[in-house]
Protein backbone atom coordinates (compact mmCIF):
# COMPACT_ATOMS: atom_id res chain seq x y z
CA UNK A 1 0.00 0.00 0.00
CA UNK A 2 1.70 3.03 -1.17
CA UNK A 3 2.24 5.86 2.32
CA UNK A 4 -0.46 8.70 2.05
CA UNK A 5 1.39 11.58 0.88
CA UNK A 6 2.83 13.97 4.11
CA UNK A 7 4.19 17.48 4.66
CA UNK A 8 7.63 15.34 4.71
CA UNK A 9 6.87 14.43 0.99
CA UNK A 10 5.94 18.30 -0.38
CA UNK A 11 9.52 19.13 1.51
CA UNK A 12 11.06 16.56 -0.32
CA UNK A 13 9.73 17.28 -3.39
CA UNK A 14 10.11 20.63 -3.55
CA UNK A 15 13.74 20.73 -2.88
CA UNK A 16 16.44 19.27 -5.69
CA UNK A 17 18.71 18.43 -2.89
CA UNK A 18 16.34 16.53 -1.24
CA UNK A 19 15.17 14.29 -4.51
CA UNK A 20 16.88 11.09 -3.01
CA UNK A 21 14.31 10.68 -0.45
CA UNK A 22 11.47 7.93 -1.69
CA UNK A 23 8.33 9.40 -3.15
CA UNK A 24 4.92 7.71 -3.39
CA UNK A 25 4.85 4.49 -5.28
CA UNK A 26 8.86 4.07 -5.42
CA UNK A 27 11.02 1.20 -4.90
CA UNK A 28 12.54 0.77 -1.45
CA UNK A 29 16.16 1.95 -1.87
CA UNK A 30 18.88 -0.54 -1.32
CA UNK A 31 21.21 -0.84 1.84
CA UNK A 32 23.72 1.33 -0.44
CA UNK A 33 22.05 3.81 -1.26
CA UNK A 34 20.98 4.72 2.06
CA UNK A 35 24.55 4.35 3.04
CA UNK A 36 25.83 6.99 0.67
CA UNK A 37 22.91 9.24 1.86
CA UNK A 38 23.86 8.65 5.09
CA UNK A 39 27.30 9.64 4.43
CA UNK A 40 26.07 12.28 2.10
CA UNK A 41 23.70 14.00 4.96
CA UNK A 42 23.59 11.78 8.20
CA UNK A 43 19.67 13.99 8.69
CA UNK A 44 18.47 13.26 5.13
CA UNK A 45 20.12 9.41 4.77
CA UNK A 46 18.48 8.49 8.33
CA UNK A 47 15.41 9.76 6.90
CA UNK A 48 15.65 7.21 4.23
CA UNK A 49 16.76 4.12 6.92
CA UNK A 50 13.42 4.82 9.10
CA UNK A 51 11.31 5.04 5.71
CA UNK A 52 13.23 1.64 4.60
CA UNK A 53 13.01 -0.09 7.67
CA UNK A 54 11.02 1.31 10.45
CA UNK A 55 7.63 -0.34 8.82
CA UNK A 56 9.14 -3.64 9.53
CA UNK A 57 10.88 -3.21 12.78
CA UNK A 58 7.38 -2.30 14.03
CA UNK A 59 5.40 -5.12 12.64
CA UNK A 60 8.20 -7.70 13.66
CA UNK A 61 8.30 -6.24 17.32
CA UNK A 62 4.78 -6.16 16.96
CA UNK A 63 4.60 -10.23 16.72
CA UNK A 64 7.22 -10.39 19.44
CA UNK A 65 5.76 -8.43 21.70
CA UNK A 66 2.07 -8.59 20.93
CA UNK A 67 0.97 -4.96 22.05
CA UNK A 68 0.74 -2.13 19.61
CA UNK A 69 2.24 0.61 22.31
CA UNK A 70 5.33 -1.52 23.00
CA UNK A 71 5.84 -2.33 19.77
CA UNK A 72 6.46 1.60 18.71
CA UNK A 73 8.13 2.39 21.25
CA UNK A 74 10.67 -0.42 20.41
CA UNK A 75 10.62 1.05 17.07
CA UNK A 76 11.50 4.15 17.61
CA UNK A 77 13.99 3.64 20.56
CA UNK A 78 15.54 1.18 17.89
CA UNK A 79 16.11 3.86 15.28
CA UNK A 80 17.24 6.64 18.47
CA UNK A 81 20.15 4.58 19.14
CA UNK A 82 21.05 4.07 15.74
CA UNK A 83 21.04 8.06 15.05
CA UNK A 84 23.04 8.38 17.96
CA UNK A 85 25.72 5.51 16.55
CA UNK A 86 25.77 6.93 13.52
CA UNK A 87 26.20 10.25 14.52
CA UNK A 88 29.77 8.76 15.95
CA UNK A 89 30.77 6.48 13.44
CA UNK A 90 32.70 7.14 10.51
CA UNK A 91 32.38 6.43 6.43
CA UNK A 92 33.99 3.40 6.93
CA UNK A 93 32.23 2.22 9.86
CA UNK A 94 29.41 2.61 7.97
CA UNK A 95 30.34 1.34 5.07
CA UNK A 96 30.68 -1.86 6.93
CA UNK A 97 27.08 -1.85 8.28
CA UNK A 98 24.68 -4.47 7.54
CA UNK A 99 21.59 -2.08 8.16
CA UNK A 100 18.49 -4.42 8.46
CA UNK A 101 20.89 -7.37 10.91
CA UNK A 102 22.29 -4.18 13.16
CA UNK A 103 18.78 -2.71 13.12
CA UNK A 104 17.43 -5.66 13.96
CA UNK A 105 19.75 -6.88 16.75
CA UNK A 106 19.06 -3.50 18.71
CA UNK A 107 15.19 -4.46 18.10
CA UNK A 108 15.29 -7.98 19.44
CA UNK A 109 17.57 -6.28 22.57
CA UNK A 110 14.86 -3.78 23.48
CA UNK A 111 12.18 -6.46 22.66
CA UNK A 112 13.55 -8.53 25.15
CA UNK A 113 14.16 -5.73 27.80
CA UNK A 114 9.98 -4.33 27.46
CA UNK A 115 9.08 -7.90 27.57
CA UNK A 116 11.18 -8.83 30.73
CA UNK A 117 10.06 -5.08 32.65
CA UNK A 118 6.60 -5.87 31.30
CA UNK A 119 4.21 -7.10 34.41
CA UNK A 120 3.10 -10.62 34.21
CA UNK A 121 -0.39 -9.28 34.27
CA UNK A 122 0.13 -6.67 31.30
CA UNK A 123 -2.59 -7.58 29.03
CA UNK A 124 -1.35 -8.71 25.59
CA UNK A 125 -3.64 -7.65 23.85
CA UNK A 126 -6.40 -10.10 22.23
CA UNK A 127 -9.24 -10.11 19.24
CA UNK A 128 -11.55 -8.29 21.61
CA UNK A 129 -9.28 -5.52 21.49
CA UNK A 130 -10.98 -3.51 18.71
CA UNK A 131 -13.45 -5.22 16.38
CA UNK A 132 -12.15 -4.70 12.34
CA UNK A 133 -11.25 -7.66 10.52
CA UNK A 134 -8.30 -7.12 10.63
CA UNK A 135 -7.78 -6.75 14.32
CA UNK A 136 -9.29 -10.64 14.44
CA UNK A 137 -6.35 -11.77 12.63
CA UNK A 138 -4.11 -9.93 14.80
CA UNK A 139 -5.48 -10.91 17.94
CA UNK A 140 -5.80 -14.71 16.51
CA UNK A 141 -1.90 -14.87 15.78
CA UNK A 142 -1.22 -12.93 18.95
CA UNK A 143 -2.78 -16.34 20.57
CA UNK A 144 -0.92 -18.78 18.08
CA UNK A 145 2.51 -16.86 18.74
CA UNK A 146 1.63 -17.06 22.49
CA UNK A 147 2.19 -21.10 22.29
CA UNK A 148 5.71 -20.55 20.67
CA UNK A 149 8.38 -20.67 23.13
CA UNK A 150 10.51 -16.88 23.33
CA UNK A 151 13.44 -18.45 20.78
CA UNK A 152 11.34 -20.02 18.54
CA UNK A 153 9.16 -17.10 18.06
CA UNK A 154 12.04 -14.62 17.60
CA UNK A 155 13.16 -17.11 15.23
CA UNK A 156 10.41 -17.22 13.00
CA UNK A 157 9.73 -13.94 12.60
CA UNK A 158 13.45 -12.67 11.98
CA UNK A 159 12.93 -15.38 9.46
CA UNK A 160 9.82 -15.10 7.99
CA UNK A 161 8.72 -11.68 8.50
CA UNK A 162 12.11 -9.81 8.89
CA UNK A 163 13.60 -12.58 5.84
CA UNK A 164 16.62 -12.35 7.51
CA UNK A 165 19.11 -14.99 6.39
CA UNK A 166 19.15 -18.54 8.82
CA UNK A 167 23.16 -17.16 9.64
CA UNK A 168 22.46 -13.16 10.51
CA UNK A 169 19.65 -14.61 12.93
CA UNK A 170 22.30 -16.73 14.48
CA UNK A 171 24.55 -13.57 14.65
CA UNK A 172 21.32 -11.37 16.12
CA UNK A 173 19.90 -13.60 18.80
CA UNK A 174 23.73 -15.40 20.31
CA UNK A 175 22.43 -19.05 18.66
CA UNK A 176 23.91 -21.65 17.09
CA UNK A 177 22.37 -21.93 13.23
CA UNK A 178 20.99 -25.48 14.05
CA UNK A 179 19.46 -24.41 16.94
CA UNK A 180 17.60 -21.18 15.00
CA UNK A 181 16.77 -23.70 11.96
CA UNK A 182 15.33 -26.17 14.93
CA UNK A 183 13.79 -23.60 16.24
CA UNK A 184 12.27 -22.06 12.94
CA UNK A 185 10.84 -25.90 12.20
CA UNK A 186 9.31 -26.37 15.80
CA UNK A 187 7.92 -23.30 16.17
CA UNK A 188 6.51 -23.70 12.49
CA UNK A 189 5.26 -27.21 13.48
CA UNK A 190 3.56 -25.61 16.49
CA UNK A 191 1.61 -22.94 14.34
CA UNK A 192 0.60 -25.74 12.46
CA UNK A 193 -0.83 -27.71 14.91
CA UNK A 194 -2.08 -25.08 16.43
CA UNK A 195 -4.16 -23.79 12.90
CA UNK A 196 -5.40 -27.66 12.78
CA UNK A 197 -7.22 -27.66 15.89
CA UNK A 198 -8.79 -24.42 15.20
CA UNK A 199 -9.90 -25.80 12.14
CA UNK A 200 -11.57 -29.15 13.80
CA UNK A 201 -13.56 -26.76 16.14
CA UNK B 1 4.20 -24.56 5.56
CA UNK B 2 3.90 -21.86 3.12
CA UNK B 3 0.88 -21.14 4.36
CA UNK B 4 1.23 -20.30 7.70
CA UNK B 5 4.21 -18.29 6.16
CA UNK B 6 2.16 -16.40 4.29
CA UNK B 7 -0.85 -15.41 6.51
CA UNK B 8 1.95 -14.79 9.22
CA UNK B 9 3.97 -12.05 6.12
CA UNK B 10 0.48 -10.87 5.67
CA UNK B 11 -0.70 -10.20 8.94
CA UNK B 12 -2.13 -6.35 8.76
CA UNK B 13 0.83 -4.07 11.18
CA UNK B 14 1.01 -0.87 9.72
CA UNK B 15 2.72 1.55 11.97
CA UNK B 16 0.83 4.41 13.77
CA UNK B 17 0.59 7.18 11.15
CA UNK B 18 3.13 9.21 13.50
CA UNK B 19 5.32 6.76 14.21
CA UNK B 20 8.17 8.36 11.19
CA UNK B 21 7.38 11.83 12.57
CA UNK B 22 8.13 11.06 15.99
CA UNK B 23 11.34 8.74 15.36
CA UNK B 24 12.63 11.92 12.96
CA UNK B 25 12.03 14.80 15.19
CA UNK B 26 13.27 13.06 18.54
CA UNK B 27 16.66 11.79 17.13
CA UNK B 28 16.98 15.58 16.13
CA UNK B 29 17.07 14.71 11.87
CA UNK B 30 14.35 16.52 11.22
CA UNK B 31 12.60 20.09 12.55
CA UNK B 32 9.06 21.17 13.48
CA UNK B 33 8.04 24.40 13.31
CA UNK B 34 4.94 26.87 14.25
CA UNK B 35 3.86 30.17 13.39
CA UNK B 36 4.33 32.92 16.44
CA UNK B 37 3.87 37.22 16.25
CA UNK B 38 6.79 39.09 16.20
CA UNK B 39 7.41 42.61 15.99
CA UNK B 40 7.77 42.32 12.29
CA UNK B 41 4.16 40.44 11.83
CA UNK B 42 4.05 36.74 12.33
CA UNK B 43 6.77 34.23 11.38
CA UNK B 44 7.28 30.47 11.32
CA UNK B 45 10.15 29.84 14.03
CA UNK B 46 11.46 26.23 13.62
CA UNK B 47 13.16 23.82 15.94
CA UNK B 48 14.86 20.59 17.12
CA UNK B 49 15.90 19.05 20.11
CA UNK B 50 19.11 21.04 20.49
CA UNK B 51 17.68 24.49 19.63
CA UNK B 52 16.00 27.26 17.42
CA UNK B 53 17.00 26.36 13.76
CA UNK B 54 15.17 29.32 11.96
CA UNK B 55 13.17 31.86 11.86
CA UNK B 56 11.33 33.17 8.51
CA UNK B 57 8.83 35.85 8.71
CA UNK B 58 5.09 35.02 6.79
CA UNK B 59 6.22 37.95 3.99
CA UNK B 60 8.54 35.73 3.04
CA UNK B 61 6.92 32.58 2.78
CA UNK B 62 3.33 32.86 3.43
CA UNK B 63 2.46 29.28 3.94
CA UNK B 64 4.18 26.38 5.74
CA UNK B 65 5.08 24.68 2.57
CA UNK B 66 6.90 27.90 1.22
CA UNK B 67 8.67 27.67 4.49
CA UNK B 68 10.04 24.18 4.37
CA UNK B 69 10.73 24.42 0.69
CA UNK B 70 13.82 26.34 1.25
CA UNK B 71 14.25 24.68 5.32
CA UNK B 72 17.64 23.61 4.91
CA UNK B 73 16.49 20.32 6.63
CA UNK B 74 13.46 17.99 6.79
CA UNK B 75 10.63 19.75 9.07
CA UNK B 76 6.83 19.09 10.22
CA UNK B 77 4.33 21.53 10.89
CA UNK B 78 3.17 22.35 14.75
CA UNK B 79 0.39 24.00 16.22
CA UNK B 80 2.82 25.31 19.19
CA UNK B 81 6.03 25.93 19.89
CA UNK B 82 7.06 23.44 22.47
CA UNK B 83 6.41 24.67 26.41
CA UNK B 84 10.25 24.92 27.16
CA UNK B 85 10.94 27.36 23.80
CA UNK B 86 7.49 29.35 24.35
CA UNK B 87 8.83 32.31 26.89
CA UNK B 88 12.32 32.73 25.79
CA UNK B 89 11.41 32.70 22.13
CA UNK B 90 8.65 35.35 23.38
CA UNK B 91 11.11 37.24 24.92
CA UNK B 92 13.63 37.18 22.73
CA UNK B 93 11.40 38.53 20.15
CA UNK B 94 9.78 41.12 22.04
CA UNK B 95 11.81 42.13 24.92
CA UNK B 96 15.15 41.16 22.34
CA UNK B 97 16.55 39.11 25.06
CA UNK B 98 18.15 36.95 22.92
CA UNK B 99 21.46 36.33 24.53
CA UNK B 100 21.43 33.06 25.87
CA UNK B 101 19.11 31.30 23.77
CA UNK B 102 18.95 27.63 22.66
CA UNK B 103 20.08 27.61 18.82
CA UNK B 104 21.20 24.27 16.75
CA UNK B 105 23.31 25.58 14.40
CA UNK B 106 24.01 22.29 12.28
CA UNK B 107 23.97 22.44 8.88
CA UNK B 108 25.84 25.87 8.50
CA UNK B 109 29.31 26.38 7.67
CA UNK B 110 32.19 26.85 10.53
CA UNK B 111 32.83 30.64 9.25
CA UNK B 112 29.01 31.14 9.33
CA UNK B 113 28.64 29.80 12.59
CA UNK B 114 31.45 31.40 13.78
CA UNK B 115 29.95 34.49 12.67
CA UNK B 116 26.23 34.24 14.28
CA UNK B 117 27.78 32.39 17.60
CA UNK B 118 29.50 36.12 17.90
CA UNK B 119 26.94 38.21 17.26
CA UNK B 120 24.28 35.95 19.61
CA UNK B 121 26.34 37.72 22.31
CA UNK B 122 25.25 41.61 21.23
CA UNK B 123 22.74 42.48 23.94
CA UNK B 124 19.58 44.45 23.10
CA UNK B 125 19.51 48.32 23.31
CA UNK B 126 23.40 47.85 21.73
CA UNK B 127 24.78 47.40 18.29
CA UNK B 128 28.48 46.58 17.15
CA UNK B 129 29.99 47.63 13.98
CA UNK B 130 31.12 44.48 11.01
CA UNK B 131 34.44 45.18 12.21
CA UNK B 132 33.95 44.32 15.61
CA UNK B 133 32.76 40.85 14.76
CA UNK B 134 35.94 40.28 12.22
CA UNK B 135 38.21 41.02 14.65
CA UNK B 136 36.13 38.80 17.73
CA UNK B 137 36.52 35.68 14.93
CA UNK B 138 40.02 36.58 14.71
CA UNK B 139 39.63 37.50 11.23
CA UNK B 140 39.51 40.90 11.04
CA UNK B 141 40.36 41.36 7.31
CA UNK B 142 37.14 39.65 6.59
CA UNK B 143 34.34 42.67 7.10
CA UNK B 144 32.63 41.77 3.51
CA UNK B 145 32.65 38.00 4.46
CA UNK B 146 30.95 38.97 7.79
CA UNK B 147 28.30 40.86 6.45
CA UNK B 148 27.39 38.21 3.79
CA UNK B 149 27.07 35.55 6.33
CA UNK B 150 25.12 37.68 7.97
CA UNK B 151 23.31 38.60 5.49
CA UNK B 152 22.52 34.79 5.23
CA UNK B 153 21.38 34.18 8.92
CA UNK B 154 18.75 31.68 9.00
CA UNK B 155 17.18 32.65 12.53
CA UNK B 156 16.89 36.77 12.37
CA UNK B 157 15.45 38.86 15.01
CA UNK B 158 16.23 35.85 17.51
CA UNK B 159 20.35 35.87 16.27
CA UNK B 160 19.90 39.40 16.11
CA UNK B 161 22.35 40.39 12.88
CA UNK B 162 19.67 43.75 13.11
CA UNK B 163 22.34 44.88 15.99
CA UNK B 164 25.60 44.86 13.71
CA UNK B 165 25.82 48.13 11.58
CA UNK B 166 28.02 50.22 9.14
CA UNK B 167 31.32 51.21 11.57
CA UNK B 168 30.37 55.11 9.56
CA UNK B 169 27.11 54.97 12.07
CA UNK B 170 24.86 54.24 9.25
CA UNK B 171 22.61 50.80 9.89
CA UNK B 172 23.48 49.46 7.04
CA UNK B 173 21.71 46.37 4.96
CA UNK B 174 19.15 44.18 6.29
CA UNK B 175 17.50 41.35 4.27
CA UNK B 176 14.33 42.45 4.97
CA UNK B 177 15.31 46.23 4.30
CA UNK B 178 16.91 48.55 6.30
CA UNK B 179 13.57 50.44 7.23
CA UNK B 180 12.74 47.54 9.24
CA UNK B 181 16.30 47.22 10.57
CA UNK B 182 16.01 51.00 11.81
CA UNK B 183 12.74 49.82 13.38
CA UNK B 184 14.02 47.03 15.53
CA UNK B 185 16.67 49.58 16.95
CA UNK B 186 14.59 51.99 17.96
CA UNK B 187 12.53 49.74 19.40
CA UNK B 188 15.44 47.94 21.46
CA UNK B 189 16.43 51.45 22.56
CA UNK B 190 20.19 51.89 20.25
CA UNK B 191 18.37 54.28 18.45
CA UNK B 192 16.76 57.62 18.64
CA UNK B 193 13.36 57.51 16.75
Amino acid sequence: MPRPPDIFDIVCNRSGRRGVLMGMGSQPPSDEAIKRAIRRDLDLGFTELVRALQPGIYAGSLRLLRNRDDAADVAQEAFLRAYRALESYDDERIDALRLRPWLWTIAINLCRSTAKGRKPQTPLEDRHHVGTEDDHDYGDWNRRLEALTAPQRTAVVLRHVADLPIAEIADITGRAEGTVKADISRGLARLRRTLEAEALT
Amino acid sequence: MNDIITELIDLEATPPDDLEMRTLVSAGAADRAARTDSPIGPVWVSWSPRGITALSPLFESATFEEFAGFHRRGVYESSTLPSDLTDAVESGLFEGQTVGLPIDWRGLSSYQQGVLAVCATIPAGTVRPYGWIAEQINNPGSVRAVGTALGHNPIPLLVPCHRVVRSDGSVGQYAFGAEIKRDLLVREGALLA
